[in-house]
């Protein structure tokens, strides 16, 4: 069903609706190759096999007649489909200037409802009818966003041939030769950072209906998610800084005295059954113990960098799930940020650059609705079993006598086990597999884009015993 | 699971209570995740008058294990089968050399004996699924053809076009199709069969052949932490000292060098059993039961209390960094994942990966600038603390689902 999003149309009609059943579970199912014979008038539509089955065994040499003829018929259908000529709808076209010289393309005929999530406007010194230049605001597209809405003839674009603009009195009156597809990838393609691979998943995604917009402003008019969102992302850097160094103090400090102070006996890190405390005689205490291998990301990386100015892992594109409210004048921070690289040239990130794509990142919330569904109706059939492991706790404290709490108040173990132990009651694998902060990086080898998620393990956080 | 334990099974009736009845025996088999236990004394007056005073008398059981430590195969063989089992049951440390982890050759072996007793392995329980599967592939196979030479012969006769099923009633799935009853020996053969295997049980005793094999990491996470594991010299067969053990695990991972240096010039800082090391001991730290991984392209995977309990849902890869590329330049050693892989492999593990319900970890560990540290803190574990962890999930991203 995510196919029918995919196919460049100029018509809306001519998208199959989808009639398949979703099986969102098959994780083939955005990557099998597309049903042709669907494409047909739906008179002429033929039974076919449902997608995704392939047969099994190996018949023969070359295939049976059957499976000839299946093959054959869906081929034909696919040559027909593509051999029909793509039109436009004069009404719905809209038209546009490519200024070779600037990199944009200025918009002179807005139609249709890409212009809601694309485009910007700027400032130009314009013509007027008088003879006299003055600054009037127009809206531009970036090339990426001209060339996909060319590609899918959704724009009609003019070439300016260099002379002082002017404010065209008719959509048609312009001053340009007009662009022929192929022209407008050979003009746009390399302009203002614009890869081949960074327009495939550009494309890619505006087709799946996402809203993308470029992470840098290309020019100062370009619109960026409003301060409330950079703020955020500073303040995200400096307080998880502060939190994780007051949890890591907290839950192992102790293990962290000992290593500072030099106390620790590297022959024998643990001292097991020495004391007598009876804090100090239980799993959960000698795990704790064993705590103090210097881990997470908050640790000071020491690398040293070899003079490498620049590095392909930039963060290039920001991206908005079709369901979030987006506007453009002022884009709200972004559902995910996503960097592009050329699979066959640039090898996988090191952990320097790793590094500094989290920092830029802010921190994302564990996605929460999901594992509250499952705690409710649970906890309303079954007498609330997310309570009951802090029941035994409470008998615990009760059965501990008050001479003993005044005890075990002095004793320096146990204000550190507090913190340690987790009080949200969040599926502690779900938290390990999402991760902190969360950057994507798409992988686009000769077309086929490969996006994978990289998220900033936390386990120090979320112990096992 | 545990196959070896004589267990008190075959009471339960139904499936549901069967595997009720295992996961309470497991529970109970494999109830202390490490070897060290602690045992309560009984309650008295004395016990509760020191409890309120923060002290107690739990005493600390330590089992003093026993291994060899083999130089040539990197590893510590145990060979007492009463230290094996230990091992083994808390914490799930180590694999039997003959199985597949826990040593059960000689279980396996007495079934032989017995033709096929109650109590299957794991092995022989992957076997006979692994029969099963072929079997039910065989017999989807033949259904498919049969219906796709129906409509063959339709298409054929009629010209009529009938895309054969390649599912429905008539062609079995995992979910439907059930072994066929084993075929019944002929009459004529069953005494000759039934008399052969007597004869077998009375034969001499068998000998537990197998060791349990602990890895350099496993061993030395035992006997330096938890203190419960004597590594014996393998010429000798005398206990080594821990600074001994340190250096020769260390030796043992690097080139052989012609004078062995008394003074520890020779050691590095990307030593793989270092490196190796600090993740073990990291995940151990933390709670997880650590495995080898080599079965799904990845160094380790992590368990949540044991392999018997659940499967693994984490795969670690580990990926050493140095911090100074001049010393990956100057070593000796190509270590492993070093160098940023292409997006080629991690498409090829993480696919793996998938495929088996595991996500993805790549476990960064920083490895010590010669620069920054001295070589001499490689005498002593005290280098550990120059070394750092960080992990980061992988995961493939699919625009097409995360639409909302």
């Amino acid at each position: 069903m995510d196919d029918a999003l995919e196919i460049p149309s100029s018509d809306l009609k001519n998208v199959p609706t989808a009639e398949e059943p979703q099986d969102d579970q098959n994780s083939d199912d955005e990557e099998g190759g597309l049903d042709w014979t669907k494409l047909l008038p739906a008179s002429a539509r033929p039974v076919i096999p449902k997608r995704g089955e392939k047969e099994f065994e190996p018949r023969g040499a070359g295939g049976t007649n059957l499976q000839q003829h299946v093959l054959d018929r869906s081929r034909s259908a696919m040559f027909e489909t593509l051999k029909s000529q793509r039109t436009i709808s004069s009404k719905s076209v809209s038209y546009g200037t490519w200024y070779p010289s600037l990199g944009r393309t200025h918009v002179t005929t807005a139609r249709g409802i890409h212009f809601s999530n694309m485009g910007h406007s700027a400032p130009r010194s314009v013509l007027g009818e008088d003879g006299v230049s003055k600054v009037q605001k127009r809206l531009e597209l970036l090339p990426e966003e001209a060339l996909y809405l060319i590609e899918r003839g959704s724009l009609f674009c003019w070439y300016d041939r260099g002379t002082e603009p002017r404010i065209p009195d008719l959509p048609k009156d312009v001053d340009g030769t007009p662009m022929s597809v192929q022209q407008a990838f050979t003009e746009m393609i390399g302009r203002d950072g614009l890869t081949l691979e960074k327009f495939q998943v550009y494309s890619y995604l505006k087709r799946l209906g996402y809203v993308v917009t470029r992470t840098d402003p290309p020019d100062s008019y370009y619109p960026i998610p409003s301060d409330t969102g950079e703020t955020s992302t500073h303040g995200h850097i400096n307080l998880p800084v502060f939190t994780s160094i007051y949890s890591f103090l907290t839950s192992s400090i102790s293990n962290v005295l000992r290593i500072v102070m030099g106390s620790m006996n590297w022959w024998k890190p643990i001292r097991i059954g020495r004391l007598w405390c009876a804090s100090n005689k239980s799993y959960a205490s000698l795990y704790r113990s064993l705590r103090f291998m210097p881990a997470g990301h908050n640790i000071p990386l020491n690398t040293r960098q070899p003079s490498e100015p620049t590095s392909p892992y930039k963060l290039f594109f920001n991206l908005y799930k079709p369901s979030t409210p987006f506007k453009k004048s002022a884009p709200p921070p972004p559902d995910f940020q996503i960097v592009v690289v050329n699979a066959r040239t640039t090898p996988m990130p090191t952990l320097q650059e790793l590094t500094n794509l989290f920092d830029q990142v802010p921190e994302s919330p564990l996605p929460a609705p999901r594992p509250r569904r499952n705690l409710q109706p649970e906890g309303k059939e079954k007498s609330s079993p997310s309570e009951t492991p802090t029941t035994p706790l409470k008998a615990d404290v009760k059965a501990v006598s008050i001479l003993q709490r005044f005890f075990l108040w002095f004793s320096p173990q146990t204000p550190k086990t507090e913190p340690t132990e987790p009080v949200r009651r969040i599926n502690p694998f779900m938290a390990l597999k999402t991760g902190k902060k969360i950057v994507i990086i798409a992988a686009v080898d000769t077309g086929n884009i490969s996006f994978f998620r990289f998220g900033q393990g936390e386990f120090t956080e979320w112990s096992m015993a | 699971m545990s196959l070896i334990t004589p267990s008190s099974r075959g009471k339960g009736s139904g499936t549901q209570q069967k595997a009720g009845g295992r996961r309470a025996e497991n529970n109970r088999i494999y109830a202390h995740p490490l070897p060290l236990l602690f045992v309560d004394p009984p309650k008295t007056r004395m016990t509760s008058v020191l409890g309120l005073l923060g002290l107690s008398l739990t005493r600390v059981e330590n089992p003093h294990c026993e291994g060899v430590f083999d130089p040539i195969t990197r590893s510590v063989w145990v060979s007492k089968p009463e230290h094996s089992t230990i091992l083994w049951r808390r914490g799930f440390f180590g694999k039997g050399d003959l199985s597949r982890s826990e040593p059960s050759w000689l279980a396996r072996q007495i079934n032989i004996k017995k033709n096929g007793g109650k109590q299957l392995t794991s092995e022989e329980v992957r076997e006979k699924r692994r029969a099963e599967r072929k079997q039910f592939k065989l017999d989807r196979a033949k259904a498919i053809a049969a219906v796709a030479e129906e409509a063959e012969k339709i298409f054929a006769e009629e010209g009529r076009v009938i895309a054969p099923a390649l599912s429905g009633p008539n062609i079995p799935s995992a979910a439907t199709w059930k072994p066929s009853p084993k075929p019944q020996p002929t009459e004529a053969e069953t005494p000759e069969a039934s008399e052969e295997p007597i004869p077998l049980v009375d034969l001499e005793p068998l000998e537990d052949v197998e060791h349990l094999q602990l890895t350099l990491q496993e061993a030395f996470f035992l006997l330096w932490n938890l203190d419960c594991l004597t590594v014996l010299d393998p010429d000798t067969l005398s206990p080594m000292p821990i600074k001994e053990i340190w250096l020769a695990f260390q030796r043992s991972e690097l080139p052989p060098s012609i004078s062995i240096c008394v003074s520890g010039e020779d050691l590095q800082f990307d030593n793989p059993f270092l490196v190796n090391y600090v993740v073990y001991h990291h995940y151990r730290s933390l709670g997880w039961v650590i495995k080898g991984g080599i079965k799904f392209c990845v160094d380790y995977l992590l368990y949540k209390r044991g392999p018997v309990f659940a499967h693994a849902e984490l795969a670690l890869v580990v990926l050493p960094v140095y911090e100074d590329p001049a010393d990956q330049k100057a070593s000796n050693l190509d270590l492993q994942n070093s160098s940023p892989f292409a997006w080629s492999w991690l498409s090829t593990i993480n696919r793996v990966n998938s495929q088996v319900q595991k996500t993805l970890v790549l476990v960064y560990v920083t490895i010590p600038a010669r620069s920054r540290v001295p070589l001499k803190a490689l005498q002593s574990p005290s280098c550990f603390s120059y070394y750092s962890i960080r992990e980061v999930v992988l995961r493939r991203f699919i625009p097409a689902r995360m639409r909302d």
